[in-house]
């Protein structure tokens, strides 16, 4: 095989194995920590809980920040690569997106290992 | 061009390949492969594209490569001789391709693209008889692998991708319009080699495993927060809702019609058109909505 289409392969199945490792990582984190966010003027709420209403306005749009919730955590996703446009596939940012995310990253809940986590969602 | 090795030979992929495959083929070595292109529930670009093909061309495909049994907009023969023609393909190897996804609705009567037996002949009816039977079959852009265009949304037809209707395995080139080099690329793998390797959804990785955001040549204004505000800006155009981030394949190496431009290149965001999903998940296509740009950096 030529030899930049082996190194295609070899990449790929990597990339495979180590999503697959991250599993077990995963299995063991606490909550992740919040993080400094004081660089938007309109920061999130001080206690850093969010409700269903406070996360819509974050909705990456008239120059918000873009947040979505997952497993009652909110995260961080406006400068985040694949949420060009405060949309991922489809979605909009502002809402909780804990059934879209499992129905389409099933087995690859550590994504979410590499999003910025700043809160977590309540109920009001 | 380029110094780069790895870069010329991801351009040159698809030719190293096609040129083996005719000297093979001259020197007796392999047969060439019959190829069945069904035209279904779409629009015809990817055949289009096909005869755009450069780095091989579309001639040595059908006088040196393959015996291109079937395909409606290009071939000679009309008619009833032509769908005979089709059918007596049935009792050999052959190689089979689908552009367009397969209308469903009233039991595909959407999609009509023959007559056989004095009745109408449906997409749906024509890829269940020639997908079970043939060697290979190669789903070739974005609404055979997985719907597209035809099944965007509300779907009046009831479009799917052809892997719905059939049960076997597909090879899929999601792309609107697929490349000519994916395309040909994949098919002289096929010959030389068998069926190349796939990912975990059917693509061959030696065109859609590297995310197009990886290679951007504006990767590094994406790194140092540096965007572009409107189209025609020279950097990164992610607040701009540029599909980069989420689509595997390798426009930026390769290139468009003859290898001199892609999207990005030409100031417009990649609209993630060889991705899964598009283009319902890809939209907008543009946007100016976004968040806020901090002046004081």
């Amino acid at each position: 095989m030529p030899y930049a289409y082996t190194k295609d392969v070899l990449l790929n199945s990597l990339r495979e194995k180590i999503s697959f490792l991250n599993i077990f990582i995963l299995k063991n984190n606490k909550l992740p920590q919040n993080r400094n966010i004081d660089i938007y003027v309109n920061a999130a709420p001080q206690d850093n809980t969010f409700t269903l209403e406070e996360l819509a306005f974050y909705n990456g749009k008239n120059g918000n920040p873009a947040y979505v919730a997952v497993n009652g955590i909110v995260y961080d996703v406006t400068n985040n690569a694949a949420w060009a446009a405060a949309t991922h596939f489809g979605l909009t940012a502002g809402r909780d997106l804990t059934s879209a995310f499992s129905s389409c990253h099933t087995g690859n809940a550590s994504i979410l290992n590499s999003l910025t986590a700043i809160g977590t969602l309540i109920n009001e | 061009m380029n110094n780069c090795s790895f870069y010329n030979n991801r351009i040159n992929k698809a030719a190293e390949l096609i040129e083996k495959a005719k000297s093979d083929i001259f020197n007796g070595k392999i047969n060439k492969i019959n190829l069945v292109w069904l035209e279904l529930t779409g629009c015809s670009g990817n055949i289009i594209s096909l005869l755009n093909g450069n780095n091989p061309d579309f001639t040595y495909l059908i006088t040196d490569m393959v015996n291109f049994i079937y395909n409606n907009s290009l071939l000679a023969a009309e008619g009833k001789f032509a769908i005979e023609n089709l059918y007596n393909i049935l009792k050999e190897d052959y190689v089979l391709a689908v552009e367009g996804a397969i209308a469903t609705k009233n039991n595909g009567l959407y999609n009509i693209i023959g007559r056989i037996a004095d009745k109408p002949l449906t997409a749906l009816e024509a890829v269940k008889t020639f997908g079970e039977k043939a060697k290979h079959v190669i789903a070739v852009g974005a609404c055979a692998t997985h719907g597209g265009v035809s099944a965007a949304r509300p779907n009046p037809s009831e479009s799917v991708s052809v892997q719905s209707v059939l049960n076997r395995k597909v090879i899929k080139l999601p792309g609107c319009p697929c490349h000519p080099d994916w395309f040909m690329g994949t098919l002289a793998h096929i010959l030389l080699y068998g069926e190349p390797e796939l990912d975990n959804l059917d693509r061959p990785i030696m065109f859609y495993s590297t995310l197009l955001h990886d290679i951007c040549p504006r990767r590094s204004y994406f790194d140092k927060g540096i965007f572009a505000e409107k189209l025609g800006d020279k950097t990164c155009m992610f607040k701009l809702g540029c599909r980069g981030p989420v689509t595997r394949v390798d426009c930026p190496l390769r290139q468009w019609n003859d290898y001199v431009n892609w999207p990005i290149k030409d100031d417009t965001p990649c609209i993630g058109c060889a991705q899964f999903g598009f283009p319902d998940a890809m939209e907008p296509f543009i946007n100016y909505d976004t968040t806020r740009i901090i002046n004081n950096e």
